[in-house]
């Protein structure tokens, strides 16, 4: 009997407060999700990369669980208080009827856990399929698949699940239970207090009003500009006006909603009624509409930021060179091994890359490389942020590099692009392609274009031909952001001696056909690392690329889901309690002669600007926030590719335009199947 | 004889099944017509309140007609339906059923709104109302700033201010303190009075009964007893004492009916 009533109150709950339940079964998707991330396919494959990254990475990961487990308990918290508050009256009865306090709390414990267990059993199988499909669909997108896909399922994932999960649950429990064990019968019974909340003077509100508005537009302005980042100090003053500034907007936006429903007074339809329940609503729970809207906002931003991360690191496509090999000792004997290991029938061309600093000599007073006509012309540009960063750059050449030409020319060959013909006293400039914007580069060729000379060592150069950006290399991590290309003659005349050889080698064409890039690559590297010869491959560049972009993604694209689930949850919640909280005025409605349809229409209008405001608040807030994560952590060249990540931003803002419909069109059919129970009054005698 | 704007015939509500089953309303019939102040009496369970719920269509009766103006009302569905509430009958509730979250003035403009009639043509009526009913200083205060008496006039000017046929009233001065519960019967009184208003109260308060000018009594389900208070000669205060001996009557049988 008392487990028959356990189940059946356990599947009330559910049924009546289905947008919680999916929150729930939402955030064991999400715990398993992150918690299972060591064993997707594509981090096994960066492990063998970027261990060390990927360690820290991982690390990283029981603080994002104790992060989302933070927040979850608080959305637990709510949902299960909204729920014990609308039964309160169900749970007087109980104890008036003599049920003892801590059989009501077994009970309330047993349904609670109830509906816990059947989520988890809902909830991971889903997770696991969703995890499987992520780990799929992710070795697809970055080309591992054929590595041999892995299944993802781990079982410590699914218990840490379990355990995060039940934990909230039952802290929430027992804090609400503490609460409630305290109240009395007679307020257990009485109907739920309408929360009358007291009122303050109107013009309070307006102050407040304008105040948040003004702090908002200040952290903008401080955010935007890039000034938030200069110290820790101004970082938080900002985002404490941030903060203050949205709670002061919630705060006094009473009285804008008091303006428009003034307005309705006398049109017809309930407009009037609408606007008033939005009012009273957004008085009733100012803070959690502003949590809400910061909420959305954060998700906003790491959306923004995640993806624009991920196709600014998936967007390098200069992939010329799969092989890079280095022997210090006796560089000139590679091609030669790598005949022995039988992998010359692999590459299509090899070729040696002398790349080496200029020599110094005694006779130039320190000056290896003297500037000063490239300087002259570059000030006789219009002044801009690219003339004053170009200026300081060249200014500042410690050792630069030169380049031998024909390792080069083979390069461009390989690439597919025409060869550079130098005469011996000619040489062209090589800047990083990533330090290089498209400004930048014309600026460059502009003042190459004018054939200005260097002085190398004493010896006078003309500058020819326009800047080239092609990496020498296929290691990322040897960046050259400055180099001459010169003629081999020159080279060998200009480079100090201990010069480097790089050897590049480029996969042969019909082998990546038969086997892939990637199986490619890894067939090759096993070869490989049965000798010593020293190599970086373009995998293990592509790997650290694949990591900042696989880790900026999933972590931020993480906690934007986790963010938006839990704040369109409280919204929602928070929207159909108070509904049912003024059912009593629904059924008033009626009687005065309300049509059901202008009913669900007035509560239609109530969600969507319930959902409207502090998704447009965190909207707006995102284009500035969005921005100044880009002016926090991108380099400068990125920065001038703002135009374009605004556009993505855009397409974000479309995306949150989705996700609010979606919850709205939940809410909105819960709302209407409450409206219809309204529309049978009950019989009063 | 004048046409009655409101007729019940038969009316009968059961609820329940054979031996469980309850008789609310066992066959009551009567007539209201046009100007009359009828009120309605009976003890707790006598089926006054079911009576006044079938007729402002909150609950259907098993049996019988009630027609309004002519027009069976059980039959009414969708707009018609609701233009009947709205539009046709006035209902006064006992506990008011004012939005506290709207200001006096915005309750009372609630039904023009639901209606679609434009506020050109309720202002005029609402300025009648607020002056005839003394509420003029709280049209722009909301419920939890008004006393309980005005809240009441409040909700009745809400009643009148679509011109209903009929005004039901459900002891609408069941939640009042006596000088609040007179004021709102002289105002009822004297519409019915001046403006030939037609009223229908239910009420279990010989002292508010006492304004009508015919009380029917309920008792399981059945009219029990009829007074008419005899003008112009019988003054309230005698009429009211006569409803008292019903009163103390009700309960005892047929038998002890005076």
């Amino acid at each position: 009997m008392f487990f028959d009533l356990v189940r059946r109150n356990s599947k009330r709950n559910r049924r009546e407060n289905g947008l919680f339940f999916s929150s729930l079964l939402a955030a064991i998707v999400a715990f398993y999700i992150i918690l299972s991330l060591p064993n997707q396919g594509v981090m096994g494959f960066l492990k063998e990369m970027e261990s060390g990254a990927v360690d820290r990475l991982l690390s990283l990961i029981p603080a994002f669980y104790a992060v989302t487990l933070f927040m979850l308990f608080f959305l637990i918290y709510f949902a299960s208080r909204y729920q014990l508050e609308r039964r309160s009256h169900e749970l007087g009865m109980y104890l008036m009827m003599g049920m003892r306090r801590s059989k009501l709390f077994f009970m309330l414990l047993a349904e609670d856990l109830w509906s816990s267990l059947l989520s988890i059993f809902v909830g991971i199988p889903v997770a696991v399929l969703l995890s499987e499909v992520i780990s799929l669909v992710t070795a697809r997108v970055v080309g591992i698949g054929i590595l041999g896909q892995q299944s993802t399922f781990s079982l410590s994932a699914v218990l840490w699940t379990m355990a995060g999960f039940l934990l909230i649950k039952l802290a929430a429990f027992l804090l609400l239970s503490g609460k409630f064990a305290s109240t009395e019968i007679g307020t257990l019974l009485s109907a739920t207090p309408e929360g009358a909340k007291k009122q303050r003077s109107a013009m309070l509100y307006r102050i407040a009003l304008v105040i948040g508005v003004l702090l908002l537009v200040t952290a903008y302005i401080l955010a935007i500009s890039g000034e938030a980042w200069y110290s820790l100090a101004v970082m938080g003053m900002t985002l404490s006006m941030g903060i203050a500034g949205t709670l002061l907007l919630f705060f006094g936006l009473r009285t804008v909603l008091d303006t428009l429903a003034k307005r309705q007074t006398g049109k017809s339809g309930l407009g009037v009624f609408t606007f008033r329940q939005l009012q009273e609503n957004v008085i009733g729970q100012p803070i959690s509409l502003a949590v809400s809207s910061l909420l959305i906002l954060g998700a906003l931003c790491f959306f923004g930021y995640g993806v624009s991360m991920t196709l600014y690191y998936g967007s390098d496509d200069t992939h010329t060179l799969d092989y890079t090999f280095q022997d210090a000792e006796n560089p000139l004997a590679i091609p030669e091994r790598l005949k022995n290991l039988g992998l010359d029938d692999c590459f299509e061309s090899i070729f040696d890359m002398r790349i080496g600093h200029i020599l110094s000599g005694d006779d130039n007073e320190g000056e290896t490389l003297g500037m000063d006509e490239v300087l002259a012309l570059i000030e006789q540009e219009p002044d801009s942020s690219v003339k004053s960063d170009l200026l300081g750059q060249y200014n500042n050449l410690n050792n630069p590099y030169v380049i031998s030409l024909s390792g080069y020319n083979q390069l461009l060959a390989a690439a597919g692009e025409p060869t550079i013909t130098l005469n011996n006293n000619q040489a062209v400039i090589y800047g990083y392609a990533a330090f290089t914007n498209r400004e930048k580069a014309e600026l460059i060729n502009r003042v190459l274009s004018q054939k200005p000379e260097v002085v190398v060592n004493g010896e006078r150069l003309q500058l020819s031909g326009t800047l080239q950006t092609r990496n020498p290399v296929t290691d990322r991590s040897i960046t050259l952001y400055f180099a001459l290309i010169v003629p081999d003659e020159a080279f060998d005349r200009l480079a100090d001696k201990s010069y480097t050889h790089y050897w590049n080698a480029v996969l042969s064409h019909q082998f990546v056909q038969e086997n892939g890039l990637m199986q490619a690559i890894q067939q090759v590297n096993q070869k490989l690392d049965t000798t010593g010869i020293h190599y970086e491959s373009y995998l293990q560049s592509m790997g650290r690329q694949l990591f900042y972009q696989v880790s900026s993604s999933y972590l931020t694209l993480y906690l934007a889901v986790i963010f938006l689930v839990i704040a369109n949850t409280a919204i929602g919640m928070q929207f159909l309690t108070q509904q049912r909280k003024t059912g009593r005025r629904y059924q008033t409605l009626v009687r005065l002669g309300s049509h059901y349809e202008a009913l669900c229409l007035s509560a239609k209008h109530q969600i969507q600007w319930f959902f409207a405001l502090p998704a447009v608040v965190a909207a707006v807030g995102s284009l500035f926030g969005v921005r100044a994560l880009f002016s926090g952590f991108l380099s400068p060249d990125m920065a001038e590719s703002i135009p374009g990540l605004y556009r993505i931003a855009f397409v974000i803002l479309f995306l949150l335009c989705v996700v609010e419909y979606g919850y709205m069109l939940v809410v909105t059919r819960a709302s209407s199947k409450y409206i219809l129970t309204q529309m049978e009054a009950n019989r009063e005698e | 004889m004048k046409q009655a704007i409101l007729e019940i015939e038969s009316l009968r509500k059961y609820y329940g099944r054979q031996e469980n089953q309850t008789k609310a309303l066992d066959g009551i019939s009567f007539k209201v017509l046009p100007g009359e102040f009828l009120g309605i009496m009976g003890a707790s369970g006598s089926g006054k309140s079911t009576l006044l719920n079938c007729i402002a269509t909150v609950i259907r009766p098993t049996e019988g007609h009630i027609l309004m103006g002519g027009v069976e009302v059980g039959a009414l569905k969708g707009s018609k339906l609701a233009d009947y509430r709205g539009k046709e009958i006035g209902y006064l509730f006992q506990n008011f059923e004012l939005l506290d979250n709207l200001t006096g003035q915005e309750n009372i403009l609630l039904p023009l709104g639901i209606h679609g009639v434009t506020e050109k043509e309720g202002n005029k009526h609402l300025r009648e109302l607020t002056e005839y009913f003394e509420i003029t200083d709280v049209m722009n205060k909301f419920p939890s700033q008004m006393s309980g008496g005005q809240k009441q006039r409040v909700a009745t000017a809400r009643a009148l201010i679509l011109n209903p046929q009929i005004i039901l009233a459900d002891e609408p001065t069941g939640a009042l303190d006596s000088k609040n519960a007179r004021i709102l019967m002289e105002k009822l009184a004297g519409l019915n009075r001046m403006q030939q208003s037609t009223i229908l109260m239910v009420t279990h308060d010989s002292n508010a009964a006492s304004f009508c000018s015919r009380i029917l009594f309920i008792q399981d389900g059945v009219i029990f007893h009829e007074l008419r208070r005899k003008v112009p000669n019988e003054t309230q205060q005698l009429f009211y004492e006569r409803i008292l001996a019903v009163m103390a009557q009700l309960g005892g049988g047929s038998a002890n009916v005076l």
